[in-house]
C-alpha cells in the first residue's frame, strides 16, 4: 500500500466514523427526549405558542426529515441557536474552543517537554532508587484525580500564599479586541499558571514512562551494541541514538493527548472557572441547553477523531514500516 | 451415571480455567510493588466491607457540640478571651469575693478560686443545675426538681424545699436572707435556716430575680411577667404585680438602682424601668436574649443566641462584634469582674480534625470521616461492576473478532474505532443530560465506552492463539466453534482479562469520582467525588483543608494500588518479562500500566 493511499484510507475512515457518531448522537437525543423544548417552554405558554416554539426549532417535522436537516445544518456550519444565549452556537463555541486550547496546549507542551527528559533519566538510572521513585511518582501523578490536585494548588498558592489568581482567564473586567489580544498579557499568564501546572503534572507521567520503556527496549537492540563497539560515549549514544528513536511513540501519544485534552479536562476548567469548552458544556447540561451541549460534544468528538488520525499518520511518517505492514495499529 | 460422568468431564475442562485464575495472584505476590498494591487494595476492600462499623457517626447527621465556656470581662472593659472550661453548658456563674462558682448541666459544677484555674466537680445528682449563688462563705446551687444544694465543708448537702418545680434563679442577699424563683410561679425565701414558699399569685414560670438592697427586688418570668418585691417597713413580704404590653417571655433582669432596671427576653425583647414605669425599648437585635447585667450607672450588656452581645449606654443599644456564633445563656458582673457564659449545643460546623471527628466536619456539621468510609463502598462497587461490564463486553468482542477474523473482525473493529472517537467525560455528561443522574448512568457510561481497549488487547491475543497447534488439533477433531472458544481459548485469555479487570477498575474509580465531582452523581449517595463536590459547592473548601485532602487521598491510594497490581501482572501479557526487571520490557508495556486516555 502506498503512502498516499494509506492517508486517503485513514481520512475516509475518519469521515465515516464521524458521520456515524453524528447519527448516534441525533437518535440518542431525539429518542430519549422527544421534546427538548420542554425545558424552554415557560409556564403559562399557550398550546399555540408552544407549537410556534417547536416550529422555530424544527421539531414539528417527521424524524427522518429532522435528521436530514440536522446533517445539512451540520455540513453548512449551522449549529443552531442556543436556548440559553438566544444566539448562534457556533461563534460562542469557537471562542470557548480557543480558550480551552489556550490552556491545554501550553500544558501539554510542557509535560511533553519535561516528561521525555525525565524518561531518559529514569532509563539511564535503571534499577536504582531514582528509577523506583520516578515510577511510583509518575503513577501517583496519574492516580491523583486532576480536580483534586487543582483544588490543593488553589488552597496552597491562591489562598494560603495568596500569590496567584485562582479563577478565570483574566482579571475582570477587561477589554480585548480579539482572542490573541486576550492572551497577550501578563495577567493571562498569571491566570494560566495554576491550571496549566495541574494539567501538566497529570500528563507528565505518561510520556515519562513511555520514554523510559521505549528507551530500555531500544538499548537492547543490535545497533546500540555497534555504537558501543565504535567507542561512542555513553552520553552520545543515549541522546543521539537511543532517545531519538524512542521519541517516536511519545510524539504520537502527544497527538492523541491533544485530541483528548479538549474534551477530557472538563474538571480542570470547572475547578479553575476557566471559560472553556468543557465548562460551557457542563453549564449547557445544567440549563438544559441542548443545541449547545450537543454541538460542544460534536466538536470534542471531532477533535478526538482528527487527532487520532493525525497520530496514525504521524506514526506512519516517522516509522515507514507501519505503512508497509498495511495495518492501522 | 452418565450425568455424573458428564459433570466430571465438565469439571476437567474448568480445571485449566481455575488454575489460570489463581496464576495472577501468585504473580502479584511475587513482585514487591504488586504486594504493596495488593495490601493497599485489601485494606480498601476491608474498609468498604466494614464501613458501617468504622464510621464513627451517621454521615448525614448534623453533629452538635456541647461545651461550657466563659468570656471574662477584662481590665479594658471588653469581653475577651473565650475559654472553654468544661464539657457541659454553664447555666449561671456566681461571683464571690475571692472565688467563682458555675452551675452546669448534668450535675456538674465548676469552681474557680482567685488566681486558680477552673475545677470541675461532678455531684451525685444527675440533674441540670440552673442557678448558683454565693455570699461570703455561703455557696448555693439549685436546679431541676426543686433541689437546692449548700456547700458545707467539702460536701454539698441538699436543703429541704418541699417543691418539685425547677428552680431557675437563686440569690443570696446576706447570711440570713436568700431567695429563689422557679417554674409555675415558684418563689422561695430563706431565713438563714430553712426555705419557705411564698405565694407569688402567678403560675407562670419565673426566670430571674434581682435586688438592689435587701428590701427591693424584681422578678421576671414568662409571658411578660414582672413582679416588684418590696419589703419596705413591712415585716411580711409584699408584691406589686406589674403588667406591661409585652407577652413575650422575659428571661433575665438586672436591677441597678431605684431608677434603673432592664429586663430582656425572647425575640430580643427589652424592657426598661425608670423608677416609675416599664416601657419597651428597641434593642436592634433579633435573637432571643438570655441575660442582662449593668456594669455601671449608664452601662449595661445583654447577651443571647448565636453569640449576640448588645451594649446599652443609657440611651440606646448597639451590637458588639461577635466573639463566637454560639449561644450564650447569661451574663454576670460584680466588682469589676464579669463573665458571659454558656453555651447551648451548637452545630459543630467546619471543625478541624479532632478525636471526635477524625477528618473534621462539613459546613453542616457532618462527620467527614464517616462520609469517606461510606464513600469507599461506592467507589469499589462502581469500580468492580464497571470493570466486570467492560471486561465482559471487551472480552466477548475481542474473542469473536479474533476467532472469526475477516468480515466479522473488520466490522467489530470499526465499532471499536467509533468508540475511540467518543470522549468519556463529555459522553457521560450527555447521558446525564438525557437521563437522571445515578450510579447506573456512570457505570453505563464507563461500560459503554471503555471496553474498546479490552477488545483490542484480547483480540490480538486470540489472533495469536488460533494459530497454535492445539487449536488446530481441536478443529481437526471436529470441535465446534463455540466449544473451541469456550474450552480452549477462554482459559488462555483469562489471565489477560484479569489484568484488564484491574486496569478497568482503576479507570472506573477515577471516572466515577470525576463525574460525581462535577455534580453528575446521585446526590443521596456518598462517594469520594460527591464529598469533594459538596465541599466545592459550599465554598468552604478553600480553607477547610480537612474536607478536601482525605477523599482525594483515598481516590489516589485506591487507584495507585490497582495500578501497581496491574503493573505486576504485566508478565502475563509479556512472558519475556518473567525473571527480573532488567529484562527489557516491550514497548506495549506503557499501554497497560496506565489506563488509556479515554
Amino acid at each position: 500500500m502506498g503512502k498516499g493511499q494509506y492517508i486517503a484510507k485513514r481520512i475516509i475512515q475518519l469521515i465515516i466514523t464521524f458521520f456515524i457518531i453524528l447519527t448516534i448522537l441525533f437518535f440518542l437525543f431525539r429518542l430519549a427526549l422527544p421534546d427538548p423544548t420542554a425545558a424552554l417552554v415557560m409556564d403559562g405558554l399557550s398550546a399555540e405558542e408552544q407549537a410556534l416554539v417547536r416550529a422555530r426549532f424544527g421539531l414539528d417535522r417527521p424524524l427522518v426529515e429532522q435528521y436530514f436537516i440536522y446533517l445539512r445544518n451540520f455540513l453548512t456550519g449551522e449549529f443552531g441557536i442556543s436556548f440559553h444565549y438566544k444566539s448562534a452556537v457556533f461563534p460562542i463555541l469557537m471562542e470557548k474552543l480557543f480558550n480551552t486550547l489556550a490552556l491545554m496546549l501550553p500544558a501539554i507542551f510542557i509535560s511533553y517537554l519535561i516528561g521525555p527528559l525525565l524518561g531518559v533519566l529514569l532509563s539511564w538510572k535503571r534499577g536504582s532508587n531514582t528509577e523506583f521513585a520516578g515510577i511510583v511518582g509518575g503513577l501517583f501523578l496519574r492516580s491523583a484525580p486532576v480536580f483534586w490536585t487543582g483544588m490543593i494548588f488553589i488552597m496552597i498558592f491562591g489562598i494560603w500564599l495568596g500569590i496567584l489568581p485562582t479563577s478565570g482567564m483574566r482579571t475582570l473586567p477587561y477589554t480585548a479586541t480579539g482572542n490573541f489580544d486576550k492572551i497577550m498579557t501578563l495577567d493571562y499568564l498569571r491566570h494560566l499558571f495554576l491550571p496549566m501546572l495541574t494539567i501538566a503534572l497529570y500528563y507528565l507521567g505518561l510520556p515519562m514512562l513511555i520514554m523510559r520503556n521505549t528507551m530500555l527496549e531500544i538499548m537492547g537492540e543490535d545497533f546500540i551494541e555497534l555504537c558501543q563497539a565504535k567507542g561512542l560515549s555513553e552520553r552520545r549514544i543515549m541522546y543521539k541514538h537511543v532517545a531519538r528513536n524512542a521519541l517516536l511513540p511519545v510524539v504520537t501519544q502527544a497527538a492523541i493527548t491533544i485530541g483528548l485534552a479538549v474534551g477530557g479536562q472538563v474538571v480542570v476548567e470547572v475547578v479553575f472557572s476557566w471559560p472553556g469548552l468543557g465548562r460551557e458544556m457542563i453549564q449547557a447540561v445544567r440549563t438544559s441547553d441542548f443545541p449547545m451541549a450537543q454541538s460542544a460534544f460534536m466538536m470534542m468528538a471531532g477533535l478526538v477523531l482528527i487527532m487520532n488520525t493525525v497520530a496514525d499518520l504521524l506514526y506512519s511518517y516517522l516509522d515507514p514500516r507501519v505503512v508497509l505492514k498495511g495495518g492501522n495499529k | 451415571m452418565a450425568a455424573k460422568k458428564g459433570f466430571k468431564e465438565r469439571l476437567k475442562y474448568f480445571k485449566p480455567m481455575l488454575v489460570n485464575l489463581f496464576e495472577p495472584f501468585k504473580i502479584i505476590f511475587r513482585d514487591p510493588l504488586g504486594r504493596i498494591g495488593a495490601i493497599l487494595l485489601s485494606i480498601i476492600i476491608l474498609i468498604a466491607i466494614f464501613a458501617p462499623m468504622l464510621a464513627s457517626h451517621d454521615p448525614n447527621q448534623m453533629n452538635e457540640r456541647i461545651e461550657g465556656s466563659v468570656i471574662p470581662f477584662d481590665e479594658d472593659g471588653e469581653w475577651k478571651n473565650y475559654q472553654v472550661i468544661g464539657q457541659r453548658p454553664l447555666n449561671e456563674v456566681a461571683l464571690g469575693d475571692n472565688y467563682q462558682l458555675a452551675a452546669a448541666d448534668e450535675g456538674y459544677i465548676y469552681l474557680k478560686e482567685l488566681g486558680d484555674d477552673w475545677q470541675e466537680f461532678k455531684l451525685e445528682l444527675n440533674i441540670n443545675f440552673l442557678a448558683a449563688a454565693v455570699y461570703e462563705e455561703l455557696r448555693f446551687v439549685a436546679g431541676e426538681a426543686g433541689i437546692i444544694l449548700r456547700q458545707a465543708a467539702d460536701s454539698w448537702q441538699i436543703m429541704p424545699t418541699n417543691t418539685e418545680e425547677n428552680i431557675n434563679d437563686l440569690i443570696i442577699l446576706n447570711s440570713s436572707q436568700a431567695y429563689a424563683v422557679g417554674d409555675n410561679g415558684l418563689f422561695l425565701s430563706w431565713d438563714g435556716d430553712s426555705w419557705t414558699e411564698i405565694d407569688s399569685s402567678t403560675t407562670r414560670n419565673l426566670r430571674e430575680i434581682s435586688f438592689i438592697n435587701s428590701e427591693d427586688g424584681i422578678i421576671v418570668g414568662d409571658r411578660g411577667t414582672i413582679i416588684h418585691y418590696r419589703d419596705g417597713e413591712l415585716s411580711e413580704p409584699s408584691f406589686r404585680s406589674f403588667m406591661d404590653s409585652t407577652f413575650r417571655d422575659l428571661l433575665a433582669v438586672s436591677y441597678f438602682n431605684e431608677n434603673q432596671a432592664i429586663a430582656v427576653g425572647e425575640r430580643a425583647t427589652v424592657m426598661i424601668y425608670d423608677g416609675q414605669d416599664w416601657y419597651t425599648a428597641d434593642s436592634g437585635a433579633s435573637r432571643s436574649l438570655n441575660g442582662v447585667i449593668h456594669t455601671s450607672e449608664n452601662e449595661a450588656y445583654a447577651v443571647g443566641l448565636r453569640g449576640s452581645i448588645i451594649k446599652y449606654d443609657g440611651e440606646s443599644w448597639q451590637s458588639l462584634d461577635r466573639i463566637t456564633r454560639r449561644d450564650y445563656r447569661g451574663i454576670s458582673f460584680a466588682d469589676d469582674q464579669g463573665y458571659i457564659y454558656g453555651v447551648e449545643p451548637y452545630i459543630n460546623e467546619l471543625a478541624p480534625p479532632s478525636r471526635d471527628h477524625f477528618f473534621g466536619t462539613t459546613h453542616l456539621g457532618r462527620d467527614i470521616w464517616s462520609q469517606v468510609m461510606y464513600g469507599t463502598r461506592t467507589a469499589l462497587m462502581v469500580g468492580i461492576i464497571a470493570a466486570l461490564v467492560v471486561n465482559f463486553i471487551g472480552a466477548t468482542v475481542g474473542l469473536i473478532a479474533g476467532y472469526y477474523r475477516g468480515g466479522v473482525d473488520n466490522f467489530l473493529m470499526r465499532i471499536v474505532d467509533i468508540m475511540y472517537g467518543l470522549p468519556l467525560e463529555p459522553f457521560a455528561i450527555i447521558l446525564v443530560l438525557i437521563f437522571e443522574p445515578s450510579l447506573w448512568i456512570i457505570i453505563m457510561a464507563i461500560g459503554l465506552l471503555t471496553w474498546r481497549t479490552n477488545a483490542r488487547i484480547i483480540r490480538s491475543q486470540v489472533l495469536s492463539l488460533v494459530e497454535r497447534p492445539f487449536i488446530k488439533a481441536a478443529r481437526v477433531a471436529g470441535a465446534s466453534d463455540a466449544r473451541i472458544m469456550l474450552i480452549h481459548i477462554t482459559p488462555n485469555i483469562l489471565p489477560l482479562a484479569f489484568l484488564q479487570l484491574a486496569v478497568a477498575m482503576g479507570y472506573a474509580i477515577t471516572a466515577e469520582a470525576t463525574l460525581s465531582f462535577l455534580g453528575l452523581g446521585p446526590p443521596q449517595i456518598y462517594s469520594w467525588g460527591t464529598i469533594l463536590h459538596s465541599a466545592r459547592l459550599s465554598g468552604a473548601w478553600r480553607t477547610a483543608w480537612w474536607w478536601v485532602i482525605p477523599p482525594g487521598l483515598f481516590i489516589s491510594v485506591t487507584v495507585i494500588s490497582v495500578f501497581l497490581i496491574s503493573r505486576s501482572l504485566e508478565v502475563l501479557t509479556n512472558p519475556r518479562l518473567r525473571g527480573g526487571r532488567d529484562n527489557a520490557p516491550e514497548a506495549e508495556e506503557f499501554e497497560n500500566i496506565l489506563p488509556d486516555e479515554q
